[in-house]
């Protein structure tokens, strides 16, 4: 797992310390500890939720807890099993996952897995989008800025990326809505699809959830743009946030390309600067940002709650407040599962893609 | 590829103390946009900690004072007259809750960042130092629960922590010990990291030849070089951590208003009022929120940048010369790339 | 990467394409006429944020499911649009046939959804169930009076009470125990899933289930064999729209991409829809009660505590009860969404009356100070006392507020000094049960409808308050009048209970929630649902 831009993943350290001294101890040892790695960090974040929540109290008694006497909730939490030693519910759930078996919320009865995938795909729709327009913009402008370092339009982006990342996603979210939706009425407030495009959708045979994918395969052109009208907005929210980061990158890493000898080179040769910037400079710094990007996808994932909320977006992370709100446990450690696989493989395959590119990171 | 820390820029040895303070000797380095950011920075972040400071003197009202001698405040009045920034559906003043606002935005920064560096910055050095089992099982912990994100950490860790009462003080701590869970395992890489390499270093090897024992050659030299590059990820998580605690009060897990005055909170409640045009309620807390995280992420970016000399005005640029990277710089971007 | 960049730019492009073509289509209506999209004419969509549980009736006690159920579900006894008198729904008859035999006889020809016919043996399966499953989340409980039941004949169903005459127990049929289900589908042992409740059809209400999406979107088409008391519905079908954002309901109400939004919705967002011409705000009698408690072991001079002394314990409860401005409360915080309660059954209930008026402030409703600083000082109490209030956000972020309130009218008396504080549900919920807290917030809707459900809950002994009141003379006249038969006799006993109970002060009931559902102005029926059964019913609503 790194976050480093140009530096070997600090864990390597702790990790393979012995692989040092085994010179070019070779990528497919890397990969393979790289990749049981995965399995102790997911079981950390399940042991630490797993008793995280449930010091925190129970589902029925948040459910109930406001209309029945003290015996009656007692007995509904004997029931339910919630009165027996914590280390055996713990062993207990430990034993159901290993067989793959996530169960079934408590406060909505639905099986965890059916729920994952619901919500999950809206989730992965709303990073996609947000990506690629974190992308457009974040790219474009960072190589702009790059170029005319230190001059006005440098300064004016610089300010435009703090501000970017400085604005909280539900505000920029908030003025989006005001603006687009409420003042000029060119966008829909919020929600995925209108109620027709979503019935229509939802009789499809096998839907994936991701709604534009399914309104192609539907071939229902006026459902399509009722979708992508809908995704415009939440997606420009989130988008702008990372693509103030990735603005930033860019910048950070072309200016330290635009300096190395062989660019040097090619402008003592009298190659444009545009072109410079574009051909030459412009590929190696590409490197950090498909590292970030990696990780910005397992934070986006689960870091898009505010964004969810604003707009009425359902995925996972919005889920997840709800259901630790109704502390429902079961629901909640299933989530939890899914992003730490999420997050554990992405940052598996951004240390591997580091590793191919830059071997002084093998060891 | 090279851990070497280069926070501070090389600045003359003899020069007075002052001036090889970190932010002074940065301003002394920096040249035109560089240092017009860096301005702008400390300028937004003096407002903020002035405001926050001197908020029982600067704030018309209390907190939470819903009616004064000449009786009840009017509910969601317009920006005018007696509440320069309006009021509230409750009744609040909403100039005096941005400003009290400020100093619960302080509190939390100062509790999330001091619990932080402090519990980090020991368990780096610890986990370093010792290595062998403990550090790869710290260093997995610490990665499993940085590379979860960082809200969903606080949220867990504000329904653990604020079952208790939401007392000023309990409302920070909750706040500010959420905020800490996420920030811990910045500071442990970090100082780890530096550890690590310094072990290895032979003055090290040498002070243990000596006899120097353990403690001291962790406080001495490993300490003292490897704290070098804190100010910088200091700044950053102070912004993060204003975001986080806006987050979690825009959730409904922040601080109620009877205990202190907090911007998120106010702007998850002023959500229905944006629609019915009454704007104060939501756009003050809210441009309160991101000039401050603009103050200190202007303040954070410029002391990385003029760290980094690729990145440090093309005048200055040529006067030292450095490696490619530093820890500070990727713990500043790896604090970036977290943002909510 | 160049050629991927190409792809991605495309689709931006043509999602900003199809946002232009949208806005043609959909742009700002000028007209102020309703611009509801066409989803098929004549089809009603609901908006809520109220969530389900599960659409089965043995797993769910909570009022988003239960909204679903009465629209899919057939109940024994129902309440007729614009009433609140429980009346056979797929019976022809219900009532005593002795003191602990309740006899329901069933309409002939009854059939679900799936062509499997209704009759005596599903009421039975359907009852029988609920409490043999006794699911953490169900309605069991409710069902406490009931010995047995059992089919006489494929149309009679009896049902044995443990304790006679019991008056609840026609509306205990109507609520959530109540739908009745399809015993050829649902298992009998325990919970089914939602997306096999959908395929089975068991169906037999007003509606049936086209398609659904749990917590996002139902679809329902009338059901042409429903025989029962709600008749034909009278919109060509309907849907449910689930909203996790009141304000995002709100924005979609008002530009017309739902008809009508019901329940929570914010003071504020109510006041500014009554503004707004395309749209109309109903109003109806609302079962929801905020009311403080007492604690009378941790109260001020409460039992456990050091200076234990009844009297003054009743002289605080008294001053509070003198103090508090509910008007005040109710416009300033709720722009009067919600209205002032001055006794424990709300108004519009069978034997609701006023006592808390006539005894606590000035008489007409307005706190009284002089009242306040004589019912203390006649008990000895000189000094501001010291209380410690608690609140919670499980009943709407409005209570910081509505507390803020309180706390400034207590403090502003000079006889108190409020100590405010909230708390998340989960951690209150078991903190006030534990005593933790002296004085604190609460809320309650209704199981039923009737007054009962504000009386037996709350006042007998071992109630869900948990706070130490203990009254016999109370809780014989509520054990009363719950096996009286006369409806008129009933009603004054309620009287006399809430009479009883006000003079303790047990409680303090503060507001009454109106039900509140805003409809575009093209949609008809909509205070047809607004009655005190407090059931949303999707059939009367049509455009």
């Amino acid at each position: 797992m790194t976050t480093l831009i140009d530096a070997p993943p600090s864990d390597a350290d702790g990790i393979l310390p012995a692989s040092k001294k085994t010179s070019g101890g070779g990528l497919g040892q890397y990969i393979l500890v790289r990749f049981l790695l995965i399995f102790p960090t997911i079981f950390i974040l399940v042991t630490i939720v797993f008793f995280l929540m449930r010091i925190t109290g129970d589902p029925i008694t948040t459910a109930m807890g406001g209309r029945l006497p003290a015996e009656q909730l007692q007995e509904r939490i004997q029931n339910a099993g919630y009165d027996r030693p914590i280390l055996v519910q713990y062993f207990e759930y430990l034993g159901q996952l290993a067989t793959g078996n996530f169960g079934r919320t408590l406060s909505d009865n639905r099986a965890v897995s059916e729920m994952l995938a619901t919500y999950g795909s809206a989730t992965l729709e709303l990073s996609i989008n947000a990506l690629i327009i974190a992308l457009l913009v974040g790219i474009p402008l960072g190589m702009i800025a790059a170029q005319r370092r230190d001059h006005a339009p440098d300064a004016v982006l610089r300010v435009f990326a703090i501000l970017c990342y400085a604005t909280p996603v539900f505000f920029a979210g908030m003025l989006l809505k005001l603006t687009f939706a409420v003042w000029l009425g060119w966008l829909p407030v919020a929600g995925r699809a209108k109620t027709s495009s979503e019935l229509a959708l939802t009789s499809l045979q096998a839907p994936t959830g991701i709604y534009w994918l399914d309104a192609v395969r539907s071939g229902n052109m006026a459902a399509l743009g009722d979708v992508m009208a809908h995704a415009v907005l939440p997606a420009v929210a989130l988008g702008l946030l990372t693509a103030g980061i990735f603005l930033r990158l860019v910048r950070t890493n072309v200016i330290g390309t635009l300096g190395k000898d062989y660019v040097e080179a090619g402008r003592s040769r009298g190659v444009s600067e545009f072109r410079l910037v574009t051909k030459h400079a412009y590929k190696p710094a590409l490197i950090p940002i498909i590292t970030v990007m990696g990780l910005q996808i397992a934070v986006m994932l689960g870091g898009a709650v505010l964004t969810e909320k604003t707009f009425e977006w359902k995925g996972l992370g919005f889920q997840l407040a709800n259901y630790l709100t109704a502390r429902d446990f079961v629901a909640v450690q299933g989530i939890v599962v899914l992003l730490a696989i999420i997050v554990a493989v992405t940052n598996f395959i951004v240390d591997i893609v580091a590793a191919l590119i830059d071997p002084r990171v093998r060891y | 590829m090279s851990l070497v820390p280069v926070n501070e820029p090389v600045v003359n040895p003899r020069a007075p103390f002052y001036r090889r303070l970190p932010v002074v000797s940065h301003f002394q380095k920096s040249v035109g946009l560089q240092r017009g950011m860096l301005v702008a920075g400390l300028i937004l972040t003096a407002i903020f900690l002035l405001t926050a400071c001197f908020a029982p003197l600067l704030a018309p009202y209390g907190y939470s004072q819903l009616s004064d001698a000449d009786g009840n405040f009017p509910t969601q009045e317009a920006p005018g007259g007696k509440h320069l920034l309006g009021t509230t559906v409750g009744g609040y003043d909403v100039l005096s809750r941005v400003i009290w606002g400020a100093q619960t935005a302080l509190f939390v920064i100062v509790v999330a960042v001091l619990m932080s560096v402090v519990i980090g910055v020991i368990l780096g050095l610890v986990s370093g130092y010792i290595g062998g089992w403990l550090d790869r099982i710290l260093v997995v912990i610490a990665d499993a629960v940085y590379a979860f994100p960082s809200l969903l950490v606080a949220i867990v860790m504000a329904i653990v922590i604020s079952g208790g009462q939401s007392s000023l003080i309990g409302g920070i701590f909750a706040a500010g010990t959420a905020i800490t869970l996420v920030f811990i395992p910045q500071y442990f890489r970090v100082i780890r990291a530096e550890t690590v390499r310094l072990k290895a270093e032979p003055f090290v090897e040498s002070a243990k030849v000596v006899g120097a024992s353990n403690t001291r050659i962790m406080t001495r030299h490993i300490y003292k070089n490897a704290t070098r590059s804190l100010p910088l990820i200091f700044t950053l998580n102070a912004s993060e951590a204003i975001l986080i605690l806006a987050g979690l009060g825009f959730l409904g897990f922040g601080i109620e208003p009877s205990s202190a005055a907090e911007w998120g909170y106010d702007l998850n409640k002023a959500l229905a009022d944006t629609t019915s045009g009454i704007w104060w309620t939501g756009l003050f807390p809210g441009v309160a929120i991101v000039l401050t995280v603009m103050g200190l992420t202007l303040v954070g970016e410029s002391i990385n940048d003029l760290n980094d000399p690729r990145l440090r005005g093309r005048k200055a640029a040529g006067a030292t010369g450095g490696p490619d990277s530093s820890t500070a710089a990727q713990a500043a971007i790896s604090a970036d790339v977290r943002g909510i | 990467m160049t050629k991927s960049t190409k792809t991605l730019r495309g689709a931006i492009a043509l999602a900003g394409v199809s946002a232009i073509a949208l806005t043609a289509c959909t742009g700002p209506s000028g007209g102020g006429g309703t611009s509801t999209e066409g989803s098929g004419g004549g089809t009603i969509t609901y908006g809520t944020t109220d969530k389900v549980v599960t659409l089965d009736p043995a797993g769910s006690y909570d009022g988003g499911s239960f909204m679903v159920m009465n629209q899919i579900y057939p109940f024994l006894l129902n309440y007729k649009p614009g009433t609140a008198d429980a009346t056979p729904d797929i019976a022809e008859s219900a009532s005593f046939t002795s003191p602990t035999e309740y006899t329901v006889k069933l309409k002939s020809g009854l059939k679900f959804a799936n062509g499997n016919t209704l009759d005596s043996s599903d009421v039975v399966f359907s009852f029988k169930r609920v409490v043999a499953i006794n699911d953490p989340n169900g309605p069991a409980s409710l069902l406490s009076n009931m010995s047995t039941v059992e089919a006489k004949d494929p149309t009679t169903v009896v049902f044995t009470l443990k304790a006679a005459n019991d008056q609840v127990f026609p509306g205990v049929l109507a609520s959530n125990p109540g739908p009745i289900v399809d015993e050829q589908v649902f298992p009998a042992d325990k919970v089914m899933d939602d997306d096999a409740i959908i395929k089975g059809k068991p169906f037999a209400g007003q509606y049936t289930i086209e398609s659904y999406k749990k917590n996002e979107l139902v679809s329902f088409k009338p059901n042409a064999d429903y025989k029962g008391l709600l008749g034909a519905a009278s919109n060509e079908g309907a849907n449910l729209k689930h909203y996790a954002d009141a304000n995002n309901l709100k924005l979609d109400v008002q530009q017309g991409n739902i008809d009508v939004a019901g329940r929570i919705l914010t003071a504020t967002d109510v006041a500014d829809l009554e503004k707004d011409s395309k749209v109309k705000v109903y109003k109806g009698p609302g079962g929801e009660l905020r009311y403080m408690v007492f604690n009378f072991d941790t109260m001020p001079f409460g039992a456990k505590t050091p200076e234990a002394d009844p009297a003054k314990a009743l002289a605080v409860r008294q001053a509070v009860a003198h103090l508090v401005d509910r008007d005040v409360i109710a416009s300033q915080v709720f722009k009067n969404t919600y209205t002032p309660v001055y006794s424990y059954v709300p108004q519009g209930f069978e034997g609701a009356a006023e006592p808390l008026k006539s005894l606590y402030g000035d008489g007409s409703g307005k706190p009284s100070l002089d009242k306040a600083k004589k019912v203390l000082a006649d008990a000895g109490i000189t000094s501001p006392v010291d209380l410690k209030l608690q609140y919670t956000d499980r009943y709407g972020t409005s209570a910081a507020d509505e507390y803020a309130l309180v706390k400034q009218q207590l403090e502003q008396s000079g006889l108190f000094k409020v100590d405010l504080k909230s708390t998340e549900w989960t951690t209150y919920t078991k903190e006030r049960r534990a005593d933790a807290y002296p004085v604190y917030q609460l809320g309650w809707f209704p199981d039923y409808s009737d007054a009962d459900n504000y009386l037996t809950p709350f006042f007998i002994p071992n109630n869900f308050l948990g706070n130490h009141y203990e009254n016999p003379a109370v809780t014989e006249i509520i054990n009363k009048q719950l096996v009286t038969t006369d409806k008129a006799e009933r009603s004054k006993l309620i009287g006399e209970a809430q009479a009883a109970v006000a003079k303790d002060l047990s409680t303090l009931p503060l507001l009454q929630g109106a039900q509140v559902m805003v409809a575009g102005t093209g949609v008809k029926g909509v205070e047809m649902t607004l009655d005190a059964s407090f059931k949303t019913r999707l059939g009367v609503m049509s455009k």
